[in-house]
């Protein structure tokens, strides 16, 4: 690095930019998605990454410090011990508790209708107010201690509440205090906010994709009022959290809205138009989105093709980037497509080998950022990454930047709409998007405002919000 | 009178056939259950209306008109119908096609893929032994004393837990020298190459193709 980490931070940037609108950067920036691998790199077990998240947030920063990449997340895990089992997750297993220390973090879901977060015959208790459901059902089934309305609670429900939203507060504080430091060090934070897929979130989070399976064929319509009715909040959730200077894209971690997960008429008729209106609107207002392509999506890149001009970055896991480059090049910067196996198995020559063909074959022309095909795990090789990083270095130079010595704004060229509405919101919402407890019912329950009514309206709705924003973070995470 | 008592078997065979291919479980049941009342071979109705059906669907995935939903839905219909066959296959001593030990590699306790994996190959016939997730290789050591299987199938969805592949199979290789039990491996991270080269005999891309492979190792 050598020079000030400020001025190093805004040429990282820009290059990130630049190449996330498609244009010639003067170098291919590295935008790497280390998971475990960072702690593997710093010399620390996944379960000291997973039980003390201050750690999750370092080993990130020094091994993009020292390696000399543009851009990481923020976090390398991303799910902390802390406060995931103080709120009680069923799903998650974390290395070193009941797994061995260096495994990973693993996911399950309900595979059972008896298992079910949201049972079959719940379907429209969920579409007509899905923030109440949280509340009152999905809570406490996706939670150990957490007991549902109208059911006694106990100590160990009160004490999960407690020391979950404490712990869940610290989280997030840190991540803002851990974010700054990042960029204090010169590198560039990789995302904003988070988005699912509507459907996703169903499978994933609500019904378990065996049970959506079913659904699929014995309840179709549900299906897709559920997703219609998720739509307004995710759509909430990402927006709220979006970069407001619109430099740092926004990302949805996509994974099972492909054939074969689903059929071609799954896709058509369901994921994408309870998907593509969401992009949509998140590019009106100046928001590119990293679509992180989990597994093959070969057979959607012309649905993809659809979207606007700039507004997504096309990540490549197990899609084949040289189709996803004549499908989408033109449009979109895409990203990956170093395998993983390769990491983890293959050679630093190959690792070098592998990381020309793709460069040589999509980013001719700007529009493409490093980083392998998914999350790398602390089975990748330390000398393995490195030639994937210094190979990047120096073979991916430019000649001539298309953005020279353009500004941001320059290079983004393109007006923002400021639009606070939202407009997936139906017409006469249960609840709506952003609020658990109205005002007005918050209100009635409050002795008689002499001051300012305004003023307690407007704290009372933030401090509502915060609410909100727990609940479906939770679900979405 | 023969013509038509044919054709009578022949239609509700056909039933059966159908109702598994669109996945309607209730309906499978209930056909099986006339089949058996109008005293069908149960053998018959296992193997020209049940797993006719699965094998079917399969030949569907791989051509790309049908998805792992079908499989999904054709998968439990079959095993509705099942377990109302099942009583009257062990009564008229039907063997099973072979018999498979399935388990998800230890450190690793995703399992749906095995899952999967395990109702297809039921659904043409196999007998599975289910270990479920996070199985060391000793587990599979055991279960192989226990069941004696014709294969062992093993899953990983992680590219760190792939490893553990390559101690399973050594341990079951290392333990049936005559290569009797043969190991299958197979998961979203897993390559033909991977498998080559921890010494699996064989390795399938997908549920249907995991079950094409076991029909021709166990020949």
């Amino acid at each position: 690095m050598g020079s000030d980490p400020q001025v190093e931070y805004q040429k990282r940037l820009k290059r990130y930019v630049t190449a996330m609108y498609n244009e010639v950067p003067d170098r291919i920036p590295l935008r790497i998605f280390a998971e475990e691998f960072a702690a593997k790199y710093c010399g620390y077990t996944n379960y000291e990454a997973a039980v003390n998240y201050e750690l999750q947030f370092d080993i990130n920063r020094r091994f993009a410090v020292e390696t000399g990449i543009d851009a990481i997340q923020t976090n390398s895990v991303v799910n902390w011990f802390g406060m995931q089992k103080a709120l009680g997750w069923e799903g998650i297993t974390f290395p070193g508790i009941g797994l061995p220390v260096d495994s990973v973090n693993q996911w399950s879901e309900p595979t059972t209708e008896q298992a079910a977060f949201l049972k079959a015959v719940e379907y429209d208790l969920f579409i007509e107010d899905p923030t109440g459901f949280l509340v009152n059902l999905w809570l406490p089934r996706f939670t150990r201690h957490i007991e549902p309305a109208g059911r006694p609670v106990t100590f160990e429900h009160n004490m999960s509440l407690i020391n979950g939203i404490l712990a869940y507060d610290r989280f997030f504080t840190t991540w803002g205090a851990k974010t700054a430091e990042l960029i204090q060090a010169g590198i560039v934070p990789a995302v904003a906010a988070v988005l699912k897929a509507p459907l996703d979130i169903l499978g994933d989070k609500l019904r378990g994709y065996i049970n959506l399976v079913y659904d699929l064929n014995e309840r179709r319509e549900k299906i897709i009022a559920a997703c219609e009715a998720l739509m307004p909040h995710l759509f909430n959730l990402v927006a709220g959290g979006a970069d407001p200077e619109g430099n740092i894209p926004s990302i949805i971690w996509m994974h099972r809205g492909c054939v074969p997960f689903i059929s071609h008429k799954d896709f058509r008729e369901i994921y994408w138009p309870t998907l593509k209106p969401i992009i949509e609107e998140l590019w009106n207002r100046g928001s590119q989105v990293i679509f992180y392509a989990e597994g093959n999506w070969d057979h959607h890149l012309e649905s993809f093709a659809e979207l606007p001009e700039k507004s997504i970055i096309f990540h490549c896991d197990k899609t084949d980037i040289f189709r996803a480059h004549k499908i989408l090049g033109q449009k979109f910067c895409l990203s990956g497509g170093i395998p993983n196996e390769l990491l983890a198995l293959g050679t630093p020559d190959e690792v070098k080998a592998a990381c020309k063909r793709v460069i040589d074959g999509v980013a001719r022309e700007g529009g493409y950022i490093m980083d392998a095909s998914a999350l790398i795990m602390n089975d990748a090789r330390i000398e393995n990454v490195r030639a994937l990083i210094d190979f990047t270095l120096e073979y991916g130079v430019y000649n001539q930047s298309g953005a020279g010595s353009a500004s941001l704004d320059e290079i983004k060229k393109r007006p923002r709409s400021v639009s606070i509405d939202n407009p997936f919101d139906s017409k006469d919402p249960k609840r709506k998007p952003g609020v658990c407890i109205p005002w007005e019912e918050k209100r009635a329950e409050l002795p008689k405002i002499v001051g300012d009514e305004e003023l307690t309206r407007k704290t009372w709705e933030e401090v509502d919000s915060m609410g909100y924003r727990f609940l479906w973070v939770n679900l979405t995470w | 009178m023969i013509d038509g008592s044919m054709d009578h078997m022949s239609r509700i065979l056909r039933q059966i056939y159908e109702s598994i291919l669109v996945g309607d479980h209730t309906l499978v049941r209930d056909q099986v259950r006339q089949a058996l009342a109008e005293s069908l071979d149960p053998e018959t109705i296992l193997n020209e209306g049940m797993i006719a059906a699965m094998k079917e669907v399969g030949e569907r995935f791989e051509d790309g008109s049908c998805y792992i939903p079908d499989m999904l839905i054709a998968a439990r219909a079959m095993q509705a119908g099942l377990e109302v066959l099942k009583p009257a296959l062990v009564f008229a001593k039907v063997k099973p096609l072979g018999k498979v030990v399935v388990g998800t590699i230890k450190g690793d306790i995703h399992d749906i893929g095995k899952n999967l994996v395990c109702m297809m190959l039921e659904g043409a016939g196999f007998e599975v032994i289910d270990l479920g997730v996070d199985v060391a290789p000793e587990e599979y050591l055991a279960a192989i004393r226990e069941h004696n299987p014709d294969l062992v199938g093993i899953s990983a969805l992680l590219t760190t837990t792939m490893q553990n592949m390559k101690t399973a199979v050594e341990a079951i290789h290392a333990t049936a020298q005559d290569r009797r039990v043969k190991v299958i491996v197979g998961g979203a991270p897993v390559t033909e190459d991977f498998a080559r080269r921890i010494g699996a005999d064989g390795y399938a891309t997908d549920a249907n193709k995991a079950v094409n492979l076991a029909k021709t190792l166990i020949q």
